[in-house]
């Protein structure tokens, strides 16, 4: 296999990985919205409440270790 | 680090960038002006003997404006608004404190020293890639230390999810730093050579053909990642901030990022439509810059309808006139570039005025005029000042709105005139025109682009002004306003 | 997983990296030894046509003029045959420009000559009634920097190793018995010109830019 069939595959494959990442994505901020998760929209207020002594807005927010010590 | 209630934003970093965002903002656009006019009285190319012709100028023009004006602009913007979107201030950490500070004066410094070598005629002839590699490595200096600041201050941030504007800064941080990088990869001669001539210079590492797709990767993607990306992440922060609305929808912003990320890397090769690099790299530039009107317009769509129900604030609030102007004229040019892009619209098009057009309404009308909203906007709070004057403030909007429209409409004909007129062939075949007669066509309009280059200018002037008044001499506030900036 | 991308800066920039170099990785790298062959019979550039190549960077002739014909009958009628990659194989940097506000260069060599070149650069109005260029007297006074040129031809020989013959060499002796065969090549052209301090110039040693730079011109066909 020469290198430009190689780029080939690599392209052709990369791109559609990324085309399913990008619409799974829309698909998982859709649901953790409904199943109550995750409230996007909510994260706008980030901009507008943005005092250094106001509370974050995200709350339901954790640490990657946090989470997995959770999910345990 | 716990919070007290003496506690502040440090607004220290964000004061000096914005100095240095309206200093080079008016070197930028005064040799803008002068080369402008120079193209329709060509007199004027003896101003300043050797170091004043249009082919000197120019890429200090361009240099001055997208790195001088438009990264301090960035800069400001971000030690600002990074601190309050992660509810974090710069004052907390000293180390963060001095990384800012560093950053600053090392791109003072830096900028000086490059635009004296442009005048003095050093240069790597890559467009926006002028630089030669002592400045080089002042750059990637420069950048290495806002990298340390961002994720400094991401690091001890007290709001935990990111806000959309931090991730398009982060982009922009990564993407200029791969695509500079790669791009002026050069070997300097003197050490190459043991030691002859001068030590400034330097060969590209790339060739020919090589050269030009590297090139234009880079100079697409710096438009990209220098006047898309981060304006983009200031929109989000200041056109929400300002109005009191929340962003239209949040999950498009967040979709639309992804596709911008993923799109616009592809479609650098549009600038060489036509030319020796293979077809496919031409036809897929070509797709892609169509494709890219969609996460494009995702995001501009959803800053316009972020004033859903509050347009009654478009009369009130000249700061959102400057936003949703911007927005719109954001609209405008990621329609006319993929045009552009298209394979038989580019013969045409390509090597005309056209191109400077397009290029100079999205500036003007959308990285500018974000620029200058947004340091309105932090004025009043990073000075504890009301802006000086609506009405000036009003009658710039005016001013440069026309000079915008004045400028893209008369490089619109002139581009399509000249591009017309390279190809017409009479009825036996043979070319019509002598070059130099497509040249002595365009008088007209290259007087009326100075024209405009003079509007916007004084413009500019009367934001500095106003800027300066703010500073110095209006009427102090008692506290931080909450939304809308206040102005007399 | 999204939510942990979206939270930990370090994985999202990671994320938005590779995607962003996806596409650099695809469409340059892989056709980078293909790109860069030299069509038969190509010569590097001589010393003085890359001190030419440096004054046309300095004062950034790229600004106005192009050197590349696409593949249109207008342009080829205009200009000449088309361009091809391989005679830009030792071009460092591509010199393509992106606006034609003069005429493109590519094959200048073809229909301009020196007396021409030494006119228009004086005064160019001269010879293109109506021209916008703005003359180049300081070319006619500044001397070009040939040492430096020909570390130029030393590095891509070295690094890079285009063909250049056994007098090319890192050594500051080396250059100092090539300068002689600069100069010759110089004082063809000077001959061809008509300025008396340029005749002067170059009969003492020294190369004003104007010569270098029509060396290159001259040669770009």
């Amino acid at each position: 296999m020469d290198i430009r069939e190689l780029q080939g595959y690599a392209s052709f494959f990369m791109t559609i990985f990324l085309v399913v990442m990008l619409y799974w994505y829309i698909v998982y901020l859709y649901r953790s919205e409904k199943k109550g998760d995750k409230d996007y929209e909510k994260l706008g207020n980030i901009a507008l409440d943005d005092e250094i002594d106001s509370k974050p807005i995200d709350t339901s927010s954790v640490t990657p270790r946090e989470k997995k010590e959770q999910d345990k | 680090m716990q919070s007290n209630a003496a506690l502040e934003y440090d607004y220290s970093v964000a004061k000096l960038f914005t100095y240095t965002t309206i200093l080079f903002g008016f070197l930028g656009m005064l040799i803008g002006t002068l080369i402008a006019a120079q193209l329709a009285f060509p007199e004027l190319n003896y101003l300043l003997g050797e170091y004043g012709t249009f082919s000197r100028l120019r890429p200090l023009h361009t240099n001055i404006v997208i790195f001088g004006f438009t990264l301090s602009g960035v800069f400001a913007t971000f030690y600002y608004s990074a601190q309050r979107v992660l509810k974090v201030s710069m004052a907390e950490s000293k180390f963060i404190m001095f990384i800012g500070k560093f950053h600053f004066w090392l791109y003072f410094v830096g900028a000086l020293l490059g635009v004296i070598s442009l005048l003095l005629g050093y240069t790597q002839s890559k467009e926006y890639a002028q630089f030669e590699w002592p400045i080089d490595i002042v750059i990637v200096l420069v950048w290495v230390l806002w990298g340390v600041a961002m994720f400094a201050l991401i690091g001890i941030r007290r709001e935990k999810a990111l806000y959309i504007s931090i991730w398009y800064y982060i982009a922009c941080f990564l993407g200029i730093a791969m695509l500079y990088l790669f791009n002026n990869m050069s070997v300097p001669t003197y050490f190459a050579s043991g030691g002859l001539g001068n030590i400034l210079h330097s060969v590209s590492m790339y060739s020919g053909t090589n050269d030009a797709l590297v090139q234009w990767w880079y100079g697409h993607n710096a438009v990209a990642f220098g006047f898309t990306v981060p304006i983009v992440a200031m929109i989000y922060y200041f056109l929400p901030k300002e109005s009191g609305q929340a962003i239209y929808s949040y999950k498009l912003s967040l979709l639309s990022f992804w596709g911008l990320m993923f799109v616009y890397l592809w479609a650098g090769s549009h600038h060489l439509l036509w030319s020796t690099v293979p077809d496919w790299m031409q036809t897929m530039g070509s797709v892609f810059s169509v494709v890219l009107i969609l996460p494009s317009w995702g995001s501009a769509i959803n800053m316009l309808l972020t004033m859903k129900g509050e347009w009654n604030q478009l009369t009130e609030n000249p700061l959102i006139k400057f936003m949703v102007l911007a927005s719109t004229f954001y609209m405008l040019s990621t329609l006319e570039g993929p045009i552009q892009a298209i394979k038989s619209v580019n013969a045409i098009a390509h090597f005309t005025d056209w191109i400077p057009g397009h290029v100079h309404d999205g500036v003007l009308g959308w990285v500018v005029f974000m620029i200058m909203a947004a340091l309105f906007h932090m004025a009043p709070r990073m000075f504890k000042r009301e802006i000086y004057s609506k009405k000036l403030l009003e009658a710039q909007f005016w001013l440069q709105t026309t000079a915008v429209v004045l400028y893209f409409t008369s490089m619109w004909i002139a581009g399509i005139t000249q591009g017309m007129m390279w190809r017409a062939v009479d009825e036996y075949g043979n070319l019509m025109y002598s070059f130099i007669d497509t040249v002595t066509v365009l008088h007209p309009y290259y007087a009326i682009r100075a024209l405009s280059g003079v509007m916007y200018l004084t413009g500019f002037l009367m934001f500095a002004y106003n800027m300066y008044k703010t500073m110095t001499s209006s009427r102090e506030l008692t506290e931080e306003p909450q939304f809308r900036s206040p102005m007399a | 997983m999204f939510h942990w991308l979206e939270k930990n800066p370090f994985f999202f920039s990671v994320g938005v990296f590779v995607v962003i170099a996806f596409a650099g990785l695809i469409e340059i790298l892989p056709n980078f030894a293909e790109a860069s062959r030299p069509v038969v019979g190509l010569k590097p550039y001589s010393v003085l046509e890359l001190a030419g190549k440096n004054i046309y960077m300095k004062d950034q002739c790229i600004a106005c003029h192009s050197q590349l014909i696409r593949p249109f009958k207008a342009e080829t009628d205009r200009y000449g045959q088309y361009s091809l990659s391989g005679e830009y194989a030792y071009d460092r940097p591509f010199l393509w420009g992106s606006k034609r506000t003069g005429p493109d260069l590519h094959r200048i060599g073809n229909y301009r000559t020196t007396d021409w070149h030494e006119n228009h650069m004086w005064e160019p109005t001269s010879v293109v009634p109506g021209s916008i260029m703005p003359a180049y007297k300081h070319m006619f006074t500044n001397i070009a920097d040939i040492e430096t040129a020909y570390a130029e031809a030393v590095t891509v020989k070295n690094v890079f190793a285009t063909p250049y013959g056994d007098e090319i060499k890192g050594t500051r002796a080396a250059w100092e018995a090539h300068k002689p065969a600069v100069l010759a090549e110089a004082a063809k052209i000077a001959a061809d010109m008509k300025n008396k301090d340029v005749k002067d110039a170059v009969a003492a040693g020294n190369i004003p830019e104007v010569v270098a730079l029509i060396a290159y011109l001259n040669r770009l066909k």
